[in-house]
């Protein structure tokens, strides 16, 4: 039996942007919202990220997982964005900031109790306020490894930082949540 | 050599919890956890806040991204597809607007080129000059088989013609709208009242 290389099973993969997105557009849109705090304007960002990764599905060498080489597309996007906001002096009330108090509800059921909702709940508002209180490198880093739960390497080869300063980063932002969430050390 | 009772009786310090949290744990740092219950705990709450917001902010995408439709996005790759067409279909119009715009004043230049010219001719040669009957201005298709033949032609030829044709439209202007007798100053004695009385025979 033949073996389909990794890289060729990857390409085939990219090929279908119809099963890119239902595999791969929740995690990146978690990733895009909770990098910018703007639920609609995160929607756009994770549309424009998936026809920029098919249009350049050509160039993905397959060196990386495909949820990683996604994300550091999405985190250009994001920084352009960024860059954009800077010179708006208008900015927007924040009439679209994402609001998780509801989500909790939606946790599976079955293994977990309502207090225990509750309280999950409690502790992710925290942290979502903690993270206003980051710098975007900080934020992007700080995401990336406890929400994408990508290791030092895969965040310095997607923000093409050297490890010691995504370790940096990830020990001041660490330290900034967790002197803001409650009942933390 | 690191004493292994001393890495049993020394608890992690904060920085070593953060390293823990990020996947840079250093092996002392991972041997006791592996033999002290009170670290592995601390180390579990700072982890619950992260796993609570990991999982509360998937839910939260889940059930976004679930009301989004998918073909908002196979229309929008349709459109970046055929994005390239569009711009070609503008840039062929605007460099055709721009030809149009080039060649309107440059046609305007060249006939004021030759304006002064003929004006001079026929300062000179009006008493030469007899009327030409409308009957002989080439009409428009005969004006178009010219302007096709111009190549053929000489310059020297092609000026002579263009004159004689721009004479006999002035003269024909001159006659309908500026001659005395066509404005009834003069008394109607001329065998053809549209031509001035000093050019006839």
């Amino acid at each position: 039996m033949s073996q389909v290389p990794a890289a060729g099973r990857v390409a085939s993969e990219l090929d279908d942007i119809d099963a890119l997105v239902r595999t791969y557009r929740a995690r990146l849109l978690r990733f895009v919202a909770f990098s910018i705090g703007d639920a609609d304007l995160a929607e756009s960002i994770t549309q424009d990220c998936f026809l920029k990764a098919y249009n350049g599905r050509a160039n993905f060498r397959g060196d990386c997982s495909v949820n990683t080489w996604l994300t550091s597309i999405a985190m250009n996007l994001i920084r352009d964005q960024q860059r954009l906001q800077k010179f708006r002096f208008w900015r927007q009330a924040r009439a679209t900031a994402i609001d998780i108090t509801d989500a909790a509800s939606f946790l599976p059921s079955h293994e977990t109790s309502p207090e225990t909702r509750i309280l999950a709940k409690e502790k992710a508002r925290e942290v979502q306020a903690a993270l206003e209180h980051l710098s975007p490198n900080q934020r992007t880093v700080f995401l990336m490894r406890f929400i994408e739960e990508m290791d030092l390497g895969e965040i310095a080869a997607a923000t093409r930082m050297p490890i010691n300063t995504v370790k940096t980063h990830l020990h001041r932002a660490l330290k900034s949540v967790r002197a803001q969430v409650g009942g933390a050390r | 050599m690191n004493d292994p009772m001393k890495i049993a009786a020394t608890h992690l310090t904060e920085a070593e919890f953060d390293s823990c949290l990020i996947g840079d744990a250093a092996p002392e740092s991972a041997a006791h956890l592996a033999s002290c219950e009170s670290c592995t705990a601390a180390l579990a709450e700072l982890e619950a806040p992260l796993a609570s917001f990991r999982a509360v902010t998937l839910a939260w995408s889940e059930r976004r991204s679930a009301t989004l439709p998918l073909d908002n996005l196979a229309a929008a790759r349709r459109r970046a597809a055929s994005g390239w067409r569009q711009r070609l279909a503008v840039s062929a119009g605007l460099a055709a607007a721009m030809a149009v715009g080039v060649a309107i004043p440059v046609l305007h230049h060249q006939k004021a080129l030759d304006t002064p010219a003929q004006t001079a001719q026929n300062t000179a040669a009006a008493p030469e000059i007899h009327p030409i009957p409308a009957a002989s201005i080439p009409p428009v298709a005969a004006a178009t088989e010219t302007a096709s033949a111009v190549p053929q032609e000489s310059p020297a030829q092609q000026i002579r013609r263009d004159n004689q044709m721009l004479r006999a439209i002035d003269m024909e202007l001159d006659s309908r709208t500026e001659s005395p007798a066509a404005l009834g100053l003069l008394p109607a004695t001329s065998v053809n009242p549209s031509v001035p009385s000093q050019m006839q025979d």
